[in-house]
This record gives structure tokens, sequence and C-alpha cells, in this order.
């Protein structure tokens, strides 16, 4: 009989200092087919795809291409087997053409001198037959994010892989580019391509996967054909436990205006036009306002604008009744704003300081933490300890480790008690959950309800559906630096609100 | 985990620099040597051991004593542009300039002292205005217009070099391209010894100098542990982002550091030419190696204030043992030779701490599995 | 007047090479802050094969030679700053500062060992060369060509044609912009960055050799080169990294440097009555200026100075 499978990860166990990132996980990817690996973050997923790419070798299990046992040592042993990836982070130098980007590491010479037109023939004749749009001459700089994924898949087109992976492609678009992503992706199965897609979002692995296999914490759970499963059972293998992805929260009426912004513009780091454009809204006491969109849509500006690390174009910005439109950082801290930044470890920690130090790089200057200039180690040290204690900041050596060694999740939780315990009017989170595991995320959300709760404004910036929908008292939808729709989470559904987030639908503000 | 367990004694950080530094002279030395070797094997022993040996060349323990105090008159600057090369690198700026900011400073010291005829502790102000005036333009640069600093410090040098020999023309000894001797035309400009001469066979350049130098090493490692301005220097050199965040003013924080570096460099050439030890040449047509050499100091002190204090004795100390060399086969350079290879040795130090660690961590594994079976 | 134009262009063809030397480093990843260093390596070597050729040898084989010497000596050099960089992860700003130190030093021992062995009394750290230098200069009507001039504008030709017209000038820039790219489409990163370093050692080696035959007199291997390999970064950061407008910024460059040797012959400057080393400042004044007004927005490769490392992705 021939071999259905064109490539097969057949008991694959690794394991890491303290941790065994897979554990006997066997993976089958049918030639012509699209088949979904499912899990949450941390289950094992990119262990698992960086072992077929030769980056980790396994301790235990083998890998077989059209039935045969190959060994992968590294990324070009993957290359020469037809293995294609598009990274989550594009792997595209920003600089370059689109075609300069395709052919890089393949490049057609003749006599050692480039030759690029025939490289354009074999891409246009690609980008025709598969249905991918792109402008080969264009830099990756300036086209949108749906070109440059498409310039992804050409490259992998372009070197005639077999096995294509797709690592969470869906994140970064917009509903109408993921439509046309998974119509894509159906074009190439067609054409004889077997297809590998990493995701979290059941929906999508529902439309578009003939097939879905389970990991949890490391662990194979199982593979399902997608026509005979449903989005819970799905959730229910990749959790393992039935989810109440609801928060809990009672009916509040909301207070006073804490926060106004008027007419807000902030200028864009990476193109030469506005990232925000005249944006206006407040946010009362009491309140959860959630600015939603898909990633890029100007909400890091918002918030850099808010916050003071850009400044403004133009607009006004009033916080408790005082305009710090122009005021620095430092001011608009001590006039109540708390930050949760997007970025821990560009924004929130000095990640080679210890514990004790990032809890105080909000209030270090205080008289509490400095006197004539000397700072009080005995009150930085109580201070650490209760907030570590209160909010269940878990670390090898308590206040003195070294916040690099944390993991992730109590990196987070200490900048939350950072900015929670600082008592602000305000407190700014931007994609506060972001990368943790279901158990962090509960007690995050719990705690930004609990602000909500005691009166205080909370502005929250996410990019999770669920999250959007589930937390918040209001919703901002911003697309291309404007915001587009206000909108009840108890009103709307996350149909409705896709619409605005594609710019397909839009109220007069 | 038990959270107050014991640092094992290989994995404290200020060991392992230790050990990392003291591999570093080792290599050079050994590198030095072969050089020796190269040129001519016969006295390539004695040179350099006479080279490590410096003022233990002389017989008598007088002469050595009085040598040794020639050395620490040397060491003092020496000290001094490490340490602000040291206290730049912690906020993570590169001070190639501190050279010139030395330049700078023995400028402002000598036009102060010869021209002006102003008593010593004034001069060593302006001496420490002149190079923080020199480092913010460096700071200014590069917290407004981006410049890269290194490439700063060196344009920066140079202009400070010619401007310097420009200046002190004016108090030049009309016999020869040097200055006017400080002891004939200003003794009120010569630091005062405070009895420190008496130590060192009185040696008349020992002076309070290098005990200040010490102190102000001090000082540097409590601004930079203990205080509100240290922390937050040291969280800007981390990590700019985290401390703009946190409402720290990122740009003042840069001039300001480069400020203070500049004025410890600009001190440490008061504190040399000050002493009367040796006088400015208004034709040199490159800039005095003190500052360079304060880079192989604070990195070969593991960038710590104390540690520099020995690194800098060393340097020093090879430096000056140079001139112990046989001359007629070898030339004193050889010392400028092994105190840049320490330096570029230096590079390597991260590297060496990081495969440390790992090989400790393999043997923790390996005894962890054995304490299993 | 005719003699500022040769200054300017020998100073300019010093400049350019030493700058397309650190463009191609920078366009591979690391920051090349040695290259003082490398072009004092280079002046040894090309010195050196001068001093030692024999004296009846052909103009065509002394400079093909001492140049073939030159390259050698600052590709070997070069890899101090590579091995560091690229497989130990060092600081490059330290190592490169260490190597510029390191190049003059051990230049200076190694000529005065050279000498004092000829002759017990001779302790300087010049090279003699005078003759052999003869054979770089062709005279034109009172103006001295140096074949040097030429072979700046060849080199400049084949650093553009080689970093925008080849496979490995697409693969060099990649490398430097966007490491990780490079590595998941098979290119060896180290190598490239080996390459990149390499390139410039050989640039930098030309132009200390060219850079020792600029003057009237012989060099003193003590003085270094004063700061010329800066002045060639700053040339570089003001041509944004492109070898043609490197070119231009050379020429500028060149000609301010000339001043301070020439402009006594102009009755204009000398009634200026300006002391000279305001003339020797001004290379250096004029950098910091066009950096000032340039490095905000600067077109530099995005992953420059970081070291790769390909764990973590």
């Amino acid at each position: 009989m021939e071999n259905q499978y064109a490539i097969e990860m057949l008991n694959i166990t690794k394991r890491f200092p303290g941790i065994i990132a897979n554990d006997n996980i066997t993976l089958q990817l049918r030639k012509g087919e699209i088949h979904a690996l499912l899990g949450e973050n941390g289950a094992g997923k990119s262990t698992l795809m960086s072992v077929l790419f030769g980056l980790y070798q396994p301790e235990e299990g083998t890998i077989k291409k059209d039935g045969k046992v190959v060994s992968i040592k590294n990324p070009n042993d993957a290359t020469a087997l037809g293995i294609g990836m598009v990274h989550q982070h594009f792997k595209l130098v920003e600089c370059f053409t689109v075609l300069d980007n395709i052919i890089l590491g393949v490049e057609p010479t003749k006599g050692g001198f480039l030759q690029k037109d025939e490289a354009r023939k074999k891409v246009l004749a690609l980008s025709e037959r598969y249905g991918l749009q792109i402008d080969p001459d264009a830099k990756i700089e300036d086209i949108t994010v749906g070109m440059q994924q498409r310039t992804e898949i050409l490259k992998m087109l372009y070197r005639d892989n077999e096995i294509l992976i797709f690592d969470e492609p869906t994140a970064v678009l917009t509903p109408q580019e993921i439509d046309e992503l998974m119509q894509i992706m159906r074009n190439l199965a067609a054409e004889g391509k077997s297809i590998l897609f990493i995701s979290h979002k059941l929906a999508e692995i529902m439309a578009v996967a003939d097939r879905c296999s389970v990991l949890r914490k490391g662990k194979y759970i199982g593979t399902v054909d997608t026509k005979d499963t449903t989005v819970e059972a799905l959730s229910a293998m990749m959790v393992g436990r039935d989810v109440n992805f609801h928060v809990e929260k009672a009916d509040k009426t909301p207070g006073d205006v804490v926060l106004k912004v008027e007419g807000m513009t902030v200028a864009s780091k990476v193109h030469k036009n506005n990232a925000v454009k005249n944006v206006s809204f407040e946010v009362r006491a009491g309140e959860i306002v959630c600015i939603a969109g898909i990633d890029g849509n100007g909400q890091t500006e918002t918030v850099y604008g808010l916050t003071g690390l850009e400044p403004l174009v133009s607009g006004k910005i009033t916080l408790c009744g005082k305009d710090i439109t122009r005021a620095p950082i430092r001011e608009r801290s001590l006039t109540g704003m708390s930050h949760i930044p997007e970025d821990r470890h560009k924004h929130g920690l000095v990640l080679d300081y210890t514990l004790e130090d990032n809890i105080v790089l909000q209030r270090y200057f205080e008289p509490e933490f400095t006197r004539h200039g000397l700072l009080q180690r005995k009150n930085i040290r109580a201070y650490a300890e209760r907030l570590i204690e209160d909010y269940d900041i878990r670390s090898g050596q308590g206040p003195v480790t070294t916040a690099r060694s944390m993991s992730g999740g109590n990196q987070q939780k200490a900048i939350v008690a950072r900015e929670i315990d600082k008592a602000p009017q305000l407190l700014v989170a931007v994609q506060p959950t972001r990368g943790l595991d279901v158990g962090a995320i509960e007690n995050i959300h719990k705690q930004i309800v609990a602000q909500r709760d005691a009166g205080k404004a909370v502005l929250l910036v996410s990019l999770e559906m669920d999250e959007v929908m589930d937390v918040s008292d209001r919703i901002l939808v911003m697309y291309e630096g404007e915001i587009v729709g206000e909108l009840d989470p108890k009103a709307t559904t996350a149909e409705e609100m896709g619409l605005y987030m594609a710019g397909a639908k839009r109220k007069e503000m | 985990m038990d959270t107050k367990k014991r640092t094992p004694f290989f994995r404290i950080p200020a060991v392992q620099t230790l050990i990392a530094s003291l591999l570093c002279i080792l290599l050079g030395l050994i590198v030095g040597y072969i050089a020796l070797l190269l040129i001519n094997p016969t006295g390539a022993w004695g040179a350099i051991t006479s080279i490590v040996k410096n003022f233990w060349n002389y017989p008598n323990l007088n002469q050595q004593l009085r040598y040794l105090g020639n050395t620490l008159v040397k060491t003092a600057p020496l000290l001094m542009c490490s340490l602000s090369v040291l206290f730049a690198y912690k906020v993570g700026l590169f001070n190639i300039g501190a050279a010139g900011q030395y330049v700078a400073g023995a400028g402002a010291a000598l036009y102060c002292a010869l021209s002006l005829h102003l008593p010593w502790y004034v001069c060593m102000i302006a001496a420490a205005v002149a190079g923080a005036l020199l480092g913010c333009i460096s700071g200014l640069l590069k917290a407004y217009r981006n410049v890269n600093e290194v490439i700063s410090c060196i344009m920066l040098n140079w202009i400070g070099l010619y401007t310097v020999n420009s200046i002190l023309s004016s108090v030049k000894d009309p016999t020869s391209p040097y200055t006017l001797g400080l002891a004939n035309t200003n003794p009120g400009a010569i630091m005062p010894s405070l009895g420190i001469n008496k130590l060192f066979t009185n040696n008349r350049y020992t002076t309070l100098a290098i005990p200040l130098a010490i102190l102000i090493a001090v000082l540097v490692w409590l601004v930079l542990s203990k205080t509100r301005l240290g922390y937050e220097l040291k969280a800007t050199g981390m990590n700019k982002n985290a401390a703009k965040y946190a409402g720290m003013r990122e740009k003042y924080n840069i001039i300001l550091t480069m400020g203070i570096a500049g004025a410890l460099a600009g001190l440490g050439a008061a504190m040399f030419y000050l002493s009367g030890y040796e006088q400015w040449s208004v034709t040199q047509s490159s800039v005095p190696a003190m500052g360079f050499n304060g880079i192989a100091a604070a990195f070969l002190g593991g960038l710590h204030p104390i540690g520099t204090i020995f690194s800098s004795f060393f340097i020093q100390q090879i430096t000056d043992g140079g001139g112990y060399v046989d001359m007629t086969m070898y030339s004193s350079d050889i010392s400028d030779f092994i105190s840049s290879l320490i330096i570029y040795l230096c590079g390597f130090v991260l590297f060496f701490r990081q495969f440390m660690n790992s090989r400790l961590n393999r043997r923790d594994e390996l005894k962890l599995k054995g304490g299993d079976r | 007047m005719l003699l500022l134009i040769q200054y300017m262009l020998i100073f300019a063809s010093v400049l350019l090479l030493v700058a397309l030397g650190g463009c191609f480093a920078e366009h591979s990843g690391v920051i090349n802050i040695g290259l003082e260093g490398i072009m004092v390596a280079g002046a040894l070597g090309g010195a050196l094969m001068m001093k030692y050729l024999p004296a009846d040898s052909s103009a065509a084989a002394v400079v093909c030679l001492s140049i073939l010497a030159a390259m050698l000596c600052g590709i070997i050099y070069s890899l101090l700053l590579a091995v560091s960089a690229i497989n130990f992860k060092a600081d490059q700003t330290l190592v490169g500062t260490a190597m510029n130190l390191l190049a003059v030093a051990a230049a200076t021992v190694f000529v005065k060992a050279i000498n004092t062995a000829e002759n017990p009394n001779n302790v300087s750290a010049t090279i003699q060369y005078v003759n052999a230098k003869k054979a770089f200069l062709v005279n034109i009507g009172g103006f001295e060509f140096n074949w040097f001039m030429l072979l700046a504008v060849i080199l400049l030709i084949c650093a553009n044609v080689l970093l925008y017209r080849t496979k490995f000038g697409l693969r060099l820039m990649a490398c430097g912009e966007h490491p990780q790219a490079a590595d998941s489409v098979g290119i060896n990163v180290y190598k490239m960055r080996y390459a990149g370093v390499m390139l410039s050692g050989l640039l930098g080696g030309i132009g200390g050799l060219v850079y020792i035959t600029a003057g009237v007199s012989e060099w003193k291997f003590e003085n270094g080169v004063a700061g010329f390999g800066f002045l060639a970064l700053a040339v570089m950061i003001f041509g944004q990294w492109k070898p043609t407008r490197i070119a231009l910024a050379a020429l500028l460059f060149g000609l301010f440097r000339s001043l301070s040797n020439v402009y006594t012959g102009f009755p204009f400057l000398a009634n200026l009555n300006l002391p000279s080393n305001v003339y020797n400042m001004l290379p250096y004044i004029i950098s910091l200026i066009v950096l000032a007004l340039t490095s905000k927005r600067s077109a530099a490769p995005k992953a420059e100075g970081i070291p790769y490392d390909k764990g973590s992705r």
C-alpha cells in the first residue's frame, strides 16, 4: 500500500532541565490535507516544531518522510526535505523588496551576478497560480501585513516546499484577510501541498482544517476529524476541563470622568502617516473601557500618547481634571495613572534588577524609599515582601531574585502588583494576559475587575476577542488609527465587532 | 527550594570576575613574553620580570619606596580615568573620551595655575569643570542628536588636544616645547603633600592626590550602589526603555552621566599635572595614553570601583615597568602592548563567566543524577 | 590649487577605502571600531614589503606586492575582531578600542625592534621606504598622481557591484538587517559576518598603506593614524552606508583634511592668520557637525552591534 503520510513524527520526547516539553507526542500529516495543531501557550507546539526543523534533537522518537526515517540535524536538512514554515513573527528583511526576500538563500545567479528577471517571472507565475497577490518590487516596510504574509508563503512555494507549516498565521490579520488566507490554504491543499496549521483559535480550525491534533502541557491528547467534532469538544481537549471563560462581575454605574482624551493624534514610528488620528474618548470611574482591534491599528501608539512615552502631534488629555497633555511621564504617574505595559521585557521590568528593585520602580523616589538621596533598603525590602505575599508572586529567592530568572507569569504578576498597589485613579492595562496560562489569566482578570469595583477607571487594550467581550463594560474599536465604533459588550456579538475591526462598518463618533 | 541557600564559592560574581581578571593578566603577560621571545630570546625573561617588578628593580628599600611613589603619582590619575570609564559604562555609555576629558582637565588646570596664578584647589575645580563640559558635549549629542558617543568622543579627543595645545602655548617655556614649571611659577598651585611624601622617601610628587583618588573611588561605589541617583543611572544603563517608562529622565541622565564622567577624568588630569611631576608639551600630536589605559583598568577591575583601585595600580605598574627593559633589545612600548592585550582579553570576560556557569551547571546536574541512583 | 586637489584626492582615497571597509562590516552586522588598528596593521605590512623588496624591483611589482601585503595584514588583524565579536559575543566597542591601541603598540614594538637590531643606536619607529614610495607616484604636469587614487575608484565600483548586484551582497545585508531571517533560509550568519569583517580588514589595510604614503615625510608608527579610522566611520555614517554617497562624503572630508597641509599656499587663508591648530582641528569639528545633523535619521543596519546567537530566535 502506498504511504499516505507526508511527514510523521512518532513518539517524540524532548526534555529540558526541570520540564518535559514534549512527552511521547505523535503527529501524522497526510498528503494534501490541512492538519491543525491545537494547544495553549506552553503546550509544547513550538518545541515540537523546533524538533521538526532540527533546532532541537529529541531524546526519543523518530521522524519519517514519505514512510522513510529521516534525520533532521538543522534547518537546512528540513528545507532539503521540502518543509517550509511561515513563522508567527515574519522572517522578512524590512528594507529589502518582496522579490529579494523571496529569493534570499536560493538566488538564481549567472557568473556570480543576480538574475532577478528570471526570479521575477517565476514568482509572478506562482502568485497567479495560487492567487497570492503581491508587488515584487515593493519594500517590505511599505506593504500591509497581509502582503507580508503572502510573501512568506511565496518564499515556501518558490523553494518547491511540499510541507507547509503555518504558525499562528491569523493573529495579525483582519477577518477579511483571514478569509483570504483560508482560501489560499485550501488552494494549496488542492494542489497537493500538505499543510500543518498551528493555532489556538477553535473557529478557524473548524473552518479550514481536515483533522486536528491536540497537545496539552507537553502531552499528546488525541487527533480528531473536524467534521466529527465540535468547538466545545475541542476546547475541552485543549484545556482539560470545561472552562468558564466568563468573568464574574456585578453591574455598576460609572461615576465621574477620570480620563478625557480630545482629538489625540500621535505620529507613527514605522511609517510617515500618523498612527493615531484625532481620537477622542472618556473613561469614567468604576468602568472598564476596552480598546479592541487588530494588532497594529494604532492601539500601541494610543497608549504611548496617553502615558507620555510618545509626544502628541495634537490633542488634549485630561486626567482627574488636570491637563496632562504635555506632562512628563513621572507627573502623569503621580497624578494617578498606572500603566501595565504591552511588552514587559521592553518596558515593564529591568530584567537584571532584583525583584524588589523592580517592585519599587515607580515609587523609589518617594520619602519612604529614598531619604536624602539614599535608598532605604530596609523599607524597600519590607514593601517588596508585602507585595510578594499579597499578590502571590513566586520566585526562587524572594525579593532578591533577579527578575530575568522568573517565569513570565510571575513577572507579569509583579508588574500588576506594582501598578495596582500604587492606588491609581486610572489603570491602563495593555494586553495584560499575553502569553500567560489560564490560571494566571483568571487571576489578572480578577484584579482588574476588583479595581473597577473599587471605583477606579480602567482602560484595557486587548487583541483577544474573548477578553474584550468578557471583561469590559464598554468597547471602543480602533481601525487604522481611528475609533470606528463604540459597542456595549452585552448587546453586541463577536461577528459585529469583527466587522468594525476590519473597517467594514463604522459609526460616526 | 531553600530561599536562604548560600551561593557556592565559584558562583559568587565577584569571585568569577576576579578569576577572569587574573586570567586576563596571565594571558596578557604570556603573550607579551612570547613577543619578547620572538624579538630576542636571550633577554626575554629578564625583560618580562623587570616589567612586572617595576620599582622592585631597585636594590634598596628607600629607592624602592621613592619609585613606588612615582608609580602611585601616576596611578591616581589613571584611577580617575578608569572611574570615568566605569561610571559611564554603568549607564550603557562607552566613554572613550576619558582621554580627551583628561586633556581638557590638564589644559584648564595648567592655565589656571600658570597664567592666572590661582591656588591648587581652584585649578582642580577648573579641571573638573573643563572635563565635565567636554563630556557634556558628547552627552548632548547622544541624547538629542543620536550621535554614537564613541565617535563623538574620539573627535572631541582631537579637538581637545589641539585646543589645549593652543591655549597652553601662552604659558610655554620659551626655550622648550613644555609649559613652565609649577614650582618656579606658582608653588601655590602644587597640591599639598600632607606628609605623604615622608612615606615615600621624601618623593616630592606624592601628594594628597593619591588618597583623594581612592576616596573618590569609594564615593563612586557608594553613589552607584546606595543612592537614588545610582539606582536611576543603572536602570537607564540596563534598560533605557524601562527607565523611560518609570518616568526617569533618560536624556538628562545621559548628559549628567557624561558630565560626571568628564569631571572625574578632568580631576585626574589635575591630580597629575598639579603634582609638578611632568609638564605639558604643546607640540604633542597624540592624545596622552592615560585615558585609554583607564579603559583597561576599568574592565580589568571587573567594572567595580573598588576593583579598579587595584587594577589601576597594576596597569600603571607594568606601564612604568616598561621603562626597565633592556633598551638595547626592546622598547618600553612593550608595556602598552601588554595592557592593550589585556583590554582585548577583557572582551572575553562575559563569555568566560557564562562558560564557567555552564560548567558548574553541568557538574551540579551530574551530581543530582548521581544522587538519584 | 593643484596641490590642494592632490592632497584632497589622496586623503579622500584613504577615507573612502576605510569607510567602505566599515560599510562592509556594518552591513554584515558588526560595528568595526577597530578600523584604526586595521589601518596600522595594513600600513605596517605595506611598509615592510616596500622596505624589504630589492631596490631594483620594477614599479609595478612594488605597487602590487605592497598592496597585497597591506591587504593580507589587514585581513589577519581583522580576525581579532571577527573571532571575539562573532564567536565569543564580546563587546564590539571594547574589542575595537583594544585593537586600536594594540596595533599601535605592537607596530611600535616591532618596528623599533627591527631598527634596533639593524643599528643599536636607532630607536625610532619609522621604516625607510622613501625610494620605494616613488613607485606609486606619476607626475603629470606638476600634479602628483598616485596610483591609489585609481585603486580607490576601482574598489568603489567593485564594492557597489558586490553589494547590490551579487548573491553575496544580498546575503551580507540580510545578516546585518535581520540575521534570524537569513538563518531561517539557510544562510550561515557567522560565515557572512566573518566575510564582512575580513573585507573591512582588506579595505582598511589598503587604506592604512595609502595613509602612510600620503604624507611627505616617513611615518612614525607610534603616532597611529590620528583618528582617521574614526573620521572614516563618520564618512560612512554621513554616506548613509551607501558606497556612492560615501565617496562624495569622503571627497568633502578629504578637502577639509587637506587644508591643514596647504593653507599657507592660499593668500586668502594665510591672511586670516589662524593658528595651525585650527586647521588641524577642522576635519574633526566638521565631522561632529555632520554627525549631529545626520545621525538622527540614520539608515544603519538594524542588527549591527548585536551578537547573533543561534539559540535565541
